[in-house]
């Protein structure tokens, strides 16, 4: 699930980037609010139990084995937002020192498995997982918080004119799916254990009493599960709309920078250049004004 | 194993380990961006990207075959759907999926290569990564290989209780989920140790490098100068 660099067109790498800096800086500034100083180094350490889980095989099928993936098993234990912070430096360091996803790509990934994959896996758990349907609640959690992941990696894919035929788009569905239900029945197990071992460490979640979450949990999982179905039953008119996209984006990046459209610059590739750039610089703003309202946020 | 070979790699002296990581990080981000803009029938912005990256291989005094080996470790996924979109008719994407995730594959691992994972981290924070998610990556790496260890002797003492056997698989299951718990738990009381001993030691919220960052004259025009030459390349 982890997308390379070059698997994704620029304006949805671009786009990804720029919503997973803001995520990923609220729910850091959200963390530390949420925990004392000496939590910190529980996350590191839980971070590298996610690693290191992934030794530890599950007997499912016939000469088959799955692992853990463990964002919903995270977010149970130390709630979405720490999860989240966890998951997002797993998935860093999984870019950077083992070459497993792309730098640029990482917005999309971290979006996909550590913010989307993360929330999606809590919110079961967040509704039903204080009354009698605990163990479905985080079945539920788990099998979404895979199922997400890949349906968002795959419209990504799709969005950004990587060409797959209708039917390996089925069976990656099926696969996805598949490991979907052995992530929720590990998660179930484990946290079950863990409840005998030291029931502080599972969390207890108050159901919310407003209808409003419900429904806007249900509305995004609708939205998000209509847009991937529309994105793999017509990937052409998806493809479409990204080129459509992309040139706004890249219009939009671009005004600021029209003066430097003088005389023989006029060429796409500068366009386009100046486009990256811009994006980079915007992420890189954003990252830094995140990055010094949560340093105020904390030292007020 | 591939990290420990990472940081030995990271650990060595070159005109480009001494480069400041911010430096490094930005040309990083510009290199990739080029390339993820490049057409993939441009033969020749790729041949000097990749003409690039080997130079500065050599110039760090990397192991080339090793390093080109080991960024190998992508091929599977991008031939994957390389041959789909061959397949599917499109050629000039198959190639380009293929050869550019190869070349951003190296970039990462040439930056990685000739930076320790603390200064990466250091530069990343200050070019305004949140401070949190940076102590926690850095923690998360630390205690990487303890928990890893722990992972594998559990492995190893549950391989050795029940076999390779098909049978059982309800109790084989359940049994792993307990080892997951377990290992859970000593993670979690390990945690508390580390901050306890970090809290004796003076430990005051960040970790602090033992040669603050400077960013030189040398690497600002080491950064300008690299900037211009990737952008050169990609003009074509």
């Amino acid at each position: 699930m982890h997308i390379p660099d070059n698997f994704l067109s620029p304006p949805v790498w671009a786009a990804f980037d720029a919503l997973s800096v803001p995520a990923v800086g609220l729910m850091a500034k959200r963390a530390g609010r949420e925990l004392e100083e000496a939590r910190v180094p529980l996350l590191g350490v839980m971070g590298a139990f996610v690693f290191a889980a992934q030794m530890i095989n599950f007997p499912v099928g016939i000469g088959t084995s799955g692992h853990l993936v463990g964002g919903a098993l995270l977010a149970c234990t130390l709630g979405p937002a720490p999860a989240v912070l966890v998951m997002t430096a797993i998935i860093a360091l999984q870019a950077f020192v083992f070459q497993d996803g792309g730098v640029l790509a990482l917005g999309a990934n971290v979006f996909n498995m550590a913010v989307a994959g993360v929330l999606a896996g809590y919110l079961p758990f967040k509704l039903w997982g204080g009354g009698p349907r605990r163990k479905q609640a985080i079945f539920a959690g788990a099998f979404l918080s895979v199922l997400v992941s890949a349906s968002l990696a795959l419209s990504e894919l799709l969005i950004s004119g990587v060409r797959m035929p209708q039917p390996v788009i089925l069976i990656s569905v099926g696969l996805f799916a598949v490991s979907a239900l052995i992530e929720g029945a590990i998660t179930v197990s484990v946290v079950q254990v863990l409840e005998r071992l030291n029931p502080r460490m599972v969390q207890k979640p108050v159901a919310p009493s407003g209808r409003a979450i419900a429904v806007l949990a249900g509305s995004a999982l609708v939205a998000g599960t209509a847009g991937f179905l529309l994105a793999s039953s017509a990937p052409d008119g998806i493809i479409h709309i990204g080129q459509q996209l992309g040139l706004a984006t890249r219009a939009v990046l671009h005004a600021p920078l029209a003066d430097y459209e003088l005389g023989g610059f006029e060429s796409a590739w500068l366009r386009r250049a100046a486009a990256g750039l811009a994006g980079l610089i915007l992420v890189y703003g954003i990252c830094a004004a995140a990055g010094r309202w949560i340093g105020r946020q904390r030292s007020a | 194993m591939h990290h420990v070979l990472l940081d030995q790699w990271s650990r060595q002296s070159s005109p480009l380990h001494a480069r400041d990581p911010r430096a490094k990080i930005i040309l990083l981000g510009i290199f990739l961006i080029a390339l993820a803009t490049t057409r993939p029938d441009a033969g020749l912005t790729l041949a000097l990207d990749a003409a690039l990256l080997f130079s500065g291989i050599l110039i760090a005094g990397l192991p080339a075959a090793g390093l080109l080996l080991r960024s190998m470790a992508i091929l599977p996924f991008s031939l994957t759907f390389g041959l789909i979109s061959w397949a599917a008719g499109d050629h000039w994407r198959a190639i380009g999926l293929v050869e550019k995730s190869y070349l951003s594959t190296v970039a990462v691992l040439l930056t990685v290569g000739t930076t320790t994972l603390p200064a990466l981290m250091n530069g990343l924070e200050s070019l305004g990564t949140p401070r949190l998610l940076v102590l926690v990556a850095q923690f998360l790496y630390r205690y990487l290989f303890v928990i890893s260890e722990q992972a594998q002797h559990t492995r190893v003492a549950a391989a050795c209780r029940h076999g390779a056997g098909r049978k059982y698989r309800r109790v084989r299951f359940r049994a792993a989920a307990g080892a997951l718990a377990v290992l859970f738990t000593r993670s979690y009381s390990r945690a508390e140790g580390i901050h306890r001993a970090m809290l004796a030691r003076g430990f005051a919220g960040t970790f602090r490098p033992l040669k603050p960052l400077r960013f030189h004259g040398a690497d600002a025009l080491f950064t300008i100068a690299l900037a211009g030459v990737f952008i050169l390349v990609r003009i074509p």
